[in-house]
């Protein structure tokens, strides 16, 4: 028991503070590149790779000189995320092809573990580094967009980072390096995700409540770092776009503003009903503290630029979410979810040294067990469904398909019915995958999961077997099969705490 | 006696008053409150996320409750017989019940046309999250008698036998196989299991299943050829009509133009169904007591379509 309870105190001494920051690095890449071959590929992540191959082309024609055909070009939208699962995918896309395209996510998770660890330490001590990125991956959904090759974490990555990276500046202790620095990682940031760009604003703000209030930032502090955002961030969003340099309108729109329907406060209430309970008391409870600390330190004359900044980034990381178009998922929100994990962490160890004083650790061992136990415990019942994921508010998986919540992010349970037909398929079925990207069955074909004699049928009514993936919407591609199988009972299915989640319909003699 | 009441009553006034005063005078300072506040916070979830996901299996059925569910139907079974599951999305039911008891795809029960059924056994989650007693009452309304809850694990299992149950004279979709389809004078050939297509055109007539506004139904789906715009009709030669033609009628596909579908016993025109393209299906009755008592020529007609008419699904039975 002495042990266990001094663990975390001996952990954080060992580790020290850039060492936390290493190893949680380390741990996360690993964790993530061993994950990530698990789950299937949703439409939104097909949609995302096939965005990487076609940057890939894109840059390969660039490279040789060669004319893309006009259909082959990359869209307007940033795409340095994808860029980067192409990367990947060329360097790693022979161990697994769904691994290649994703280890992009799992180093770009890596590097925002870090800095996380990093950041925790800073404002919260070493149980903060070691606590920070914990609370942020132990949720489900965080997992999620960690294992799929969408630029989710790519863009949480680079916005924490320049938010790290400006901190430093604010604070004085950086140098010139440092503010060309911030502005490269902003530009970055806004070359992944439309929207990006909001990121100066918000800094800009920050800026200006620095300069404000006590103690009074000097102008000197952040007058290489303004400057290089300003030229810099622009700069590299449009060079890791040159095919759209020939419309620099449509380019520049396309940096600005989201395309699609946008999310709204629906992101929220996902949120709400998606992520552990523990999990959301200790980030509203970060949010509470952040907002205590700001009243006490503006009614004291204290320094506030650090906690502005930290909710500053909150605000505008739910902003840009609630701009993201929707069904996206809690992707887009990351970046705000990586800063509350933040704030849960100081809030947590704040908590328990006003409670037990001298000696806070036994009291932070169990709030953190209180937090972190339910919430891997759900991500280990969930796991590789971890899109299918709700709260004990929504009543789990089965309470969700009662509110007509969506069952999946889009297809990706299909991967848990591949063993199957590849067991009872006849030879050279063809089969109809409604709900599947067809991006997703070449990676599953590639991977191996899929029989290469198996063919893809375009509808129901010229195939053997139906694949109907159950989303919580309506059923039209289940009525379709039925009528034309002549039978509503699958042969197969994948549920989820007795939520169907699949469907396989097969026609007589098609299943053996 | 009442003073005495008056001073006990005042006695316990004032120690309460005391109570309070000591309390807040001794009250923790605002930081401490604020850490009892998340830490009690985060031990309430925290312990009811424990809690949740430990009882969440005993709240759900096992491969046994629906081993045993599928038995119990299975024995007790009779021609006329339909299950509904509650909640809808349990479809496990599917593979479970025989297949002789065919699964009703209804969220509810309500006041739908349970067609040919006469009795409907209602499969129930009763400790499933989210889960309601909805289609229990919903059925419990329309049945003169109730056999159950019969608890077979997390699943409960209740015969409900169906007061006035709808059992038509004949069920058109049902009827297709033996239709003639015609897309203006052209004789459309039957392509099996797959309907009647109107080659050169693209018009076609099947017996489908459509969802519309989340309610299944199995349909005639008769789709017209927009370029072509001419009428489609489909003829039952020989259907026995009593006093009602009753039915549901839907836009089945993208169109922005309402349609109509006349309806004609042995070539005299009954009545015609406006069907708007509004996402809903939409009830018609007409009344044959005029033609009752023997077997007709019922033809269903969708006049030559504009060009962004959609595709129309229509259930139509006789009933006496």
């Amino acid at each position: 028991v002495k042990t266990l309870r001094s663990l975390p105190a001996r952990l954080a001494a060992a580790l020290g503070g850039r060492r936390a920051a290493v190893a949680w690095g380390a741990v996360t890449l690993l964790a993530l590149a061993a994950l990530a071959p698990a789950p299937g590929l949703s439409r939104r992540e097909a949609a995302s790779i096939a965005a990487a191959d076609r940057q890939a082309a894109a840059w390969r024609s660039l490279a040789t000189g060669r004319t893309l055909p006009a259909e082959a070009a990359p869209g307007d939208e940033p795409g340095l995320g994808q860029a980067a699962a192409a990367a990947t995918h060329a360097l790693a896309g022979r161990i697994g092809d769904a691994l290649g395209y994703r280890m992009a996510t799992a180093l770009l998770g890596a590097l925002l573990s870090a800095l996380l660890a990093l950041w925790g330490l800073e404002i919260a001590g070493a149980a903060g580094a070691l606590l920070a990125p914990a609370l942020l991956w132990v949720a489900p959904r965080a997992l999620h967009h960690g294992l799929s090759a969408a630029p989710d974490v790519v863009f949480a990555a680079l916005w924490i980072a320049t938010a790290l990276s400006w901190r430093r500046v604010v604070a004085g202790s950086a140098g010139g390096g440092r503010a060309v620095a911030t502005g490269l990682l902003l530009g970055a940031a806004a070359a992944t995700r439309a929207g990006g760009l909001a990121l100066l604003a918000l800094l800009g703000a920050h800026a200006i409540v620095a300069r404000a209030a006590p103690p009074r930032m000097p102008w000197r502090r952040i007058r290489w770092a303004l400057p290089a955002m300003v030229l810099l961030a622009p700069a590299v969003a449009l060079v890791s776009t040159p095919w759209g340099w020939k419309a620099p309108g449509r380019l520049a729109a396309g940096l600005l503003l989201p395309a699609g329907e946008p999310a709204g406060a629906g992101v929220l209430a996902e949120a709400a009903l998606a992520l552990p309970l523990p999990l959301l008391a200790a980030y509203l409870g970060g949010l509470v503290h952040l907002t205590v600390r700001l009243v006490r330190s503006a009614r004291a004359g204290g320094d506030l630029s650090d906690d502005a900044l930290l909710l500053l980034l909150v605000l505008g990381a739910v902003g840009l979410a609630a701009a993201s178009p929707a069904g996206s998922g809690l992707g887009p929100l990351l970046p705000a979810l990586a800063t509350l994990a933040l704030l849960a962490a100081r809030a947590l160890v704040a908590c328990a040294a006003t409670l037990a004083g001298a000696r806070p650790g036994r009291a932070l061992a169990t709030l953190v067990l209180l937090v972190l136990y339910p919430s891997v415990r759900a991500t280990l019942h969930h796991f590789p469904h971890l899109a299918a994921a709700w709260n004990e508010a929504a009543g789990g998986a089965p309470g969700a398909a009662s509110r007509d919540l969506p069952r999946q992010e889009g297809g990706e349970a299909a991967a848990a019915i591949l063993a199957g037909i590849g067991a009872h398929a006849r030879p050279g079925a063809r089969i109809w995958w409604a709900g599947v990207a067809p991006e997703a069955l070449r990676a599953y074909g590639r991977d191996g999961r899929l029989r290469d004699d198996l063919v893809p049928a375009t509808g129901p009514g010229e195939a053997d077997l139906a694949v109907v993936v159950q989303d919580g919407g309506a059923r039209h591609d289940d009525c379709r099969a039925w009528s034309v199988m002549g039978s509503a009972r699958p042969v197969s299915s994948v549920y989820l705490d007795e939520v169907p989640l699949v469907h396989v319909y097969a026609r007589p003699g098609a299943w053996w | 006696l009442g003073g005495a009441r008056e001073g006990a009553a005042r006695r316990t006034a004032a120690a309460a008053g005391g109570l309070l005063r000591r309390a807040w005078v001794r009250r923790p300072s605002a930081p401490v409150a604020g850490a009892i506040g998340l830490a009690a916070a985060v031990a309430l979830t925290g312990v009811e996320a424990v809690l949740f996901r430990a009882g969440l299996p005993e709240r759900l059925p096992s491969d046994l409750d629906w081993r045993a569910a599928g038995a119990l139907v299975a024995r007790d079974a009779r021609p006329g017989d339909a299950a509904l599951v509650s909640p809808p999305w349990a479809e496990r039911a599917r593979s479970a019940l025989p297949g002789a008891v065919p699964l009703l795809p209804l969220r509810r029960a309500g006041d739908e046309d349970l067609v040919g059924v006469r009795r409907v056994w209602l499969v129930s989650l009763p400790q499933a999250p989210g889960s309601s007693g909805r289609s229990a009452a919903d059925l419990s309304a329309r049945a003169v008698a109730v056999d159950g809850p019969q608890r077979l694990g997390a699943l409960e299992v209740t015969l409900y036998t169906i007061a006035a149950p709808t059992l038509p004279l004949a069920y058109l979709p049902d009827l297709l196989a033996g239709a003639e389809v015609q897309a203006g004078d052209r004789p459309c050939p039957s392509a099996g299991a797959r309907g009647f297509h109107c080659p050169p055109s693209a018009a076609r007539v099947a017996r489908e299943v459509r969802e519309v506004n989340g309610v299944v139904r199995p349909c005639i789906l008769v789709a017209p050829d927009p370029a072509a715009e001419v009428p489609l009709a489909a003829a039952f030669p020989a259907v026995p009509i009593g006093r009602l033609l009753r039915g549901q009628a839907a836009a089945a596909g993208p169109g922005g133009a309402p349609a109509r579908l006349a309806v004609s016993i042995d070539g005299e025109m009954v009545g015609t169904v406006g069907i708007a393209n509004d996402g809903a299906w939409r009830a018609f009755e007409l009344d044959t007591g005029r033609f009752a008592g023997g077997a007709r020529r019922v033809t269903l007609v969708l006049p030559g379509a504009a060009p962004d008419a959609p595709p129309v699904c229509v259930e139509v039975m006789s009933l006496p």
